[in-house]
C-alpha cells in the first residue's frame, strides 16, 4: 500500500510540475468541447427529449474519464520504457502485482479525478447536474479502471510500449467518436447500434446520460453494468499476464 | 559467508542469444569482487540477473542466502543497484528522485529525510538538490544514481559500469563511497571495462568473456597465471588480455 501511495503522489508531484500542460489538459480542452459542442451547438440543434447539451455533456464527461487513465497509466509505462523509470520500479522491494496495482490505482484516481473536474465545468458552464450521483459515481469508477486495465494490456502486449502506443492511438479516435460520446445510444440504427455494444465506452457514456437525465433515452443499467463488468474481467487476467510477461524478466 | 552464489548459471534472451552460459562465482560478505569484460560479454545480464530483474533460464543464484525467485522483494530490500544506464525520473527534481526512491522501498519520512540531506551533502549535490534531471550532467547524474544506490542503507551494492564514461574526480569520489561501504562491513558486485579501476577496488576480478567465466582470482593471482610479476601494476590488464585474446 506504501508503494501504491508512493506511486499516486510521485504522479501528482509530476503533474504539479508542469502545471500549465495539467491545467489544459484537465480544464481548458474539456470546456472547449462543453463551449462549442454544448453551448454553442447544442443551442442550435434540435433533439427530441431536451436539448443536445444534455446527451454531448455525459460523453464529455466519459472522454475525460479515460483520458486520466491514459495519461497516468500510459504516461507511467512509455516513461517507463523511454527513461527506464520501470526499472526504478521495478528495483523498489515490492512484487510484480503490487507496481501493477500501483499504476492501476494511479489509473483510477486520475480518470475520477478528470471526471470530478469535467462535472463542475457541465455544471458550471451548461447548468446540468447529475440526477442520480450513486449511479454516476459507479459507472464513472467502473470506466476509469476499465480504462487503467485497457491502457495497459495495449501498451504491455506488443513486444515495447512504443509498438502499444501505435495502436493506442489508432484505436483511441474510434474509441472515443463511435462510443456513443457525442450521441446517445438510442440515436443509432443498426448495424451501428452493434459495432457500438462492442466499445467500452458505449456503457460509460451511456450509464453517465443515464446518471445526468433518467428522463431521456438511455441503455438500461442493466445492460451498462453487465458491459462494464464483462469487460473489466476479461482485463483483469489479461492485464496480469500481460504485466508479468513483459516485466518478470526486464529487458528493456 | 557467501552473500552472492551463483551456480551453473545461463541466460538466454527470448531473441535465443545466449548471453551468460555456464557462470558459477562466490563473492564473500565483505568482499568487493569485479567482473570485468569486453561489451557484450554478458556483464549486465549477470548485473540483472542478481538484481532480481532477470530470472536465469538454468542454473541456481543466491543473494544474501536467499533464492531470487522466492525472496525477490526481501532481496531488493536489501541490495542497492546502480544499473548501466540512468533511470533518474524525468519529472522530478534530484532531491525528490532520493525521496520517492526512499519511498518506493517502503521508508518512513523520519528515516529518509535525514538520510536525502546526508547524501546529497556527501555527493556535492545539494546546489543541484531542486533541479530538474533533465538539466544534469553526465556526471552529476551518476552522483544521483549512486545516492540512491546508498541511502536504502543496502548490504549489497551491485553497480553495473558505475563509473563509466565519468570524470577523474567524479570517479575518485564513487571510489570513495565504496571504500567506506566496504569498510562498514558491505559487500560489492561491479562490472567494469577498467583494468584499473578492477585492479585498484577490488578484492577479487573475474573475466567474463563470450558468457562464460574465463579467469577469476585476486590481483595478484591473475598477474601470476598470466606469468607477471604480481608485485608490479597491470597484472589485471595482462591476465584480460590474456583470457579474452585478441578480441579486443
Amino acid at each position: 500500500m506504501k508503494f501504491v501511495l508512493a506511486l499516486l503522489h510521485r504522479n501528482a508531484t509530476a503533474d504539479l510540475a508542469a502545471a500549465k500542460l495539467t491545467t489544459v489538459r484537465m480544464l481548458v480542452q474539456p470546456a472547449i468541447y462543453l463551449f462549442v459542442f454544448g453551448y454553442v451547438v447544442g443551442g442550435m440543434l434540435p433533439t427530441q427529449g431536451g436539448g443536445y447539451a444534455g446527451i454531448m455533456a455525459p460523453g464529455i464527461v466519459a472522454i475525460s474519464l479515460i483520458t486520466g487513465p491514459f495519461v497516468s497509466v500510459g504516461g507511467g509505462v512509455i516513461s517507463g520504457y523511454y527513461f527506464r523509470t520501470m526499472e526504478e520500479w521495478l528495483l523498489a522491494p515490492v512484487s510484480l502485482r503490487a507496481i501493477l496495482a500501483a499504476l492501476v490505482f494511479g489509473g483510477l484516481c486520475y480518470g475520477l479525478a478528470g471526471g470530478a473536474v469535467v462535472a463542475v465545468l457541465v455544471w458550471g458552464i451548461l447548468g446540468l447536474a447529475p440526477q442520480n450521483v450513486g449511479y454516476m459515481v459507479l459507472t464513472a469508477t467502473a470506466g476509469a479502471l476499465l480504462f487503467s486495465l485497457f491502457t495497459l494490456v495495449l501498451l504491455l502486449v506488443p513486444e515495447t510500449p512504443d509498438k502499444g502506443q501505435e495502436v493506442f492511438s489508432f484505436l483511441m479516435m474510434p474509441m472515443t467518436f463511435f462510443g456513443c460520446t457525442f450521441y446517445s445510444y438510442d440515436m443509432l440504427g443498426a448495424p451501428f447500434s452493434y459495432l457500438a455494444l462492442l466499445l467500452p465506452t458505449t456503457y460509460i457514456a451511456e450509464g453517465l446520460r443515464a446518471a445526468y437525465s433518467p428522463a431521456s433515452p438511455h441503455m438500461e443499467a442493466g445492460a451498462v453494468l453487465a458491459g462494464l463488468s464483462l469487460a473489466t474481467a476479461v482485463l483483469i487476467p489479461l492485464a496480469d499476464w500481460a504485466f508479468r510477461r513483459r516485466l518478470r524478466d526486464f529487458t528493456w | 559467508m557467501t552473500a552472492v552464489f551463483v551456480d551453473n548459471v545461463a541466460f538466454v534472451y527470448p531473441s535465443g542469444v545466449k548471453a551468460v552460459e555456464g557462470l558459477s562465482m562466490r563473492v564473500r560478505h565483505g568482499e568487493v569482487y569485479g567482473l570485468l569484460g569486453l561489451n557484450g560479454a554478458g556483464k549486465t545480464s549477470v548485473i540483472k540477473m542478481l538484481a532480481t530483474l532477470l530470472r536465469p533460464t538454468a542454473g541456481n543464484i543466491r543473494i544474501l542466502g536467499l533464492d531470487p525467485r522466492e525472496n525477490p522483494a526481501e532481496i531488493k530490500r536489501r541490495i542497492g543497484v546502480v544499473p548501466q544506464e540512468n533511470n533518474l525520473d524525468t519529472y522530478l527534481d534530484v532531491r525528490q528522485n532520493l525521496i520517492f526512491h526512499c519511498r518506493y522501498a517502503g521508508l518512513a519520512k523520519t528515516v529518509y529525510a535525514p538520510r536525502v540531506d546526508e547524501w546529497l551533502a556527501l555527493l556535492g549535490l545539494e546546489g543541484k538538490a531542486a533541479e530538474s534531471v533533465l538539466r544534469l550532467s553526465g556526471g552529476t547524474k551518476r552522483k544521483a544514481m549512486l545516492a540512491k544506490a546508498f541511502i536504502t542503507g543496502p548490504e549489497l551494492l551491485i553497480l553495473d559500469e558505475p563509473t563509466a564514461g565519468l570524470d577523474p574526480d567524479v570517479r575518485a569520489l564513487l571510489w570513495d563511497r565504496v571504500g567506506e561501504f566496504r569498510r562498514n562491513g558491505g559487500t560489492v558486485f561491479l562490472s567494469t571495462h577498467y583494468l584499473e579501476e578492477a585492479e585498484r577496488l577490488c578484492d577479487r576480478v573475474g573475466i567474463l568473456h563470450g558468457g562464460r567465466l574465463v579467469a577469476e582470482g585476486t590481483a595478484a593471482e591473475l598477474a601470476h597465471k598470466a606469468g607477471r610479476d604480481a608485485t608490479q601494476p597491470g597484472g589485471v590488464e595482462a591476465a584480460f588480455r590474456r583470457a579474452v585474446g585478441g578480441c579486443q
